[in-house]
């Protein structure tokens, strides 16, 4: 059965399905607690300019990608302390600005390069072993920082207020958090695009916080369900000859939509006879 | 303008248990009361260190000490408006704080509740020996029990003992409005504005 494992794509498209499902999912629960979601896809979304940018160019895409999220992340918590908006409106502003540079830089190559838009959807299979060590560094990074911040990301995200009173640069620790976010959209480019990245962002962390009530085992969790979403999805999508992004996202949701409906917190909170946490204000 | 300051907060920050001032907690977050209690303990331990069994004993006892312990395992934001205000209190309290200080600690919750958390403020003033700083916007709520009485409108404008403070020409003077004490069960009220009750 894990013949397939003899090809070197193979190979690469497994560990950068382990690479993509753990960066994900472990920065994915700040998404959820936090409301990041929209940062999540306007951060993806930047990165086709940066994509673009590295083709008209003819540089490394991803590391252009790298800049272009680094830049937008950047900007959007420029303007919205500058211009004191809402951090959702700032992202509305960039993103889209971001995108809008991709499709200058794509009119302004000389020949039309269909590969840019091969970065939408992404390809696990195509990830080069040049890709990999990219991916594998940012997403050191990612989870690094989030494992030596473990405890001041939790004060931040539950309470920010005590946790500036108790001396947490917590402006700092949020942007940092943004920066994580953007590595992460760079780490999953390749593997699933920039439209399907979202759906790592949240899929996971949203269906660990179907089960538990543990801010830890939500890390836990969702690290098993991003990791086995990732490489279910490329088993199925070589076996039955699909898109791999799409297989990925599709075994995401199924999984979500299982944890959802046997969630032990939609029937009654056993010990404090709470219904549901998730209609909640 | 931090410079000195700052570091001068930094020092004396370990002394303050602050419970701020809010409406609610969180209810999507997924922690229980004793763990957000143990988030206190946070500034002492650093990033790594885990709490040791003092650590844990002073947890189980700031629990005691709001009355909290039967509730240690239910998830923190589901707690009632007056169990949050314990468990902030709780979560000041295991730093072993030298000072109390407590904004609008009662501005969610309801009268009835209102008064226990005050009487809970008051007992822990005296067992532990705190200096307790309470801001509140509604005089009465504090009146049979504060040593001294600071009134800020913008700036200093009164500050003394009860007697010093809380009489009617004070009061009249800072409010601009006429005031009207009222006695009930030996406990006074004080009455803002030209309406009779």
């Amino acid at each position: 059965m894990f013949d397939f494992l003899q090809y070197g794509f193979m190979q690469r498209a497994l560990l950068s399905s382990v690479i993509v499902g753990t960066t994900c999912s472990f920065i994915g629960v700040f998404v959820v607690l936090r409301g990041m979601a929209f940062a999540g896809s306007g951060l993806a979304h930047a990165a086709f300019g940066g994509v673009a940018l590295g083709f008209l160019l003819a540089i490394n895409p991803l590391f252009a990608a790298v800049l272009f999220c680094l830049g937008t992340a950047g900007l959007i918590q420029v303007a919205s302390r500058k211009a004191q908006l809402r951090m959702d409106a700032a992202i509305g502003v960039f993103f889209v600005f971001a995108m809008a540079l991709g499709v200058l830089f794509i009119g302004l190559m000389r020949r039309y390069d269909a590969r840019v838009y091969g970065y939408l959807f992404g390809n696990v299979l195509g990830v080069t072993a040049g890709n990999l060590i990219l991916m594998a560094a940012l997403g050191l990074v990612v989870v690094g920082v989030i494992a030596l911040l473990y405890r001041q990301f939790k004060f931040l995200t539950f309470d920010e207020e005590m946790a500036e009173a108790s001396g947490l640069p917590t402006g700092a620790l949020a942007a940092l958090l943004l920066v994580l976010l953007a590595l992460t959209v760079v780490v999953s480019l390749k593997a699933v695009g920039i439209i399907l990245v979202e759906a790592l962002l949240v899929t996971p962390a949203a269906t660990a916080y179907q089960l538990t009530n543990r801010y830890g085992m939500m890390f836990v969790l969702s690290w098993v369900t991003g990791v086995v979403s990732a490489v279910l999805g490329l088993v199925v999508s070589y076996t039955l000859g699909i898109p791999s992004g799409a297989a990925i996202v599709i075994v995401a949701t199924v999984l979500f939509a299982l944890a959802m409906l046997f969630s032990p917190k939609r029937r009654k909170c056993k010990v404090c006879g709470h219904k549901s946490s998730m209609d909640m204000g | 303008m931090l410079g000195a300051a700052g570091h001068e907060i930094a020092r004396v920050r370990r002394y303050i248990g602050y419970v701020p001032q809010r409406r609610t907690l969180d209810p999507q977050f997924p922690i229980t009361v004793r763990d957000a209690v143990v988030m206190g303990l946070y500034p002492m331990l650093g990033s790594f260190r885990q709490p040791t069994a003092d650590d844990r004993r002073r947890v189980e006892a700031a629990l005691g000490a709001v009355g909290l312990l039967d509730s240690a395992d239910h998830v923190a934001g589901h707690l009632s408006g007056g169990q949050q205000q314990r468990l902030l209190i709780a979560r000041a309290l295991v730093q072993e704080p030298r000072i109390l200080l407590l904004d609008e600690p009662t501005s969610a919750v309801d009268v009835a509740t209102r008064s226990s958390i005050v009487e809970l403020v008051r007992q822990l003033h005296a067992e532990r020996g705190l200096t307790t700083l309470y801001v509140t916007h509604d005089v009465n709520e504090v009146m049979p029990c504060v040593d001294k009485v600071l009134y800020i409108n913008r700036t200093v404008r009164a500050f003394g003992s009860c007697a010093q403070v809380l009489n009617r020409e004070t009061l009249e003077s800072l409010y601009g409005s006429h005031v009207v004490f009222a006695e009930d069960g030996g406990r006074r009220y004080v009455i803002v504005g030209d309406s009779h009750v």
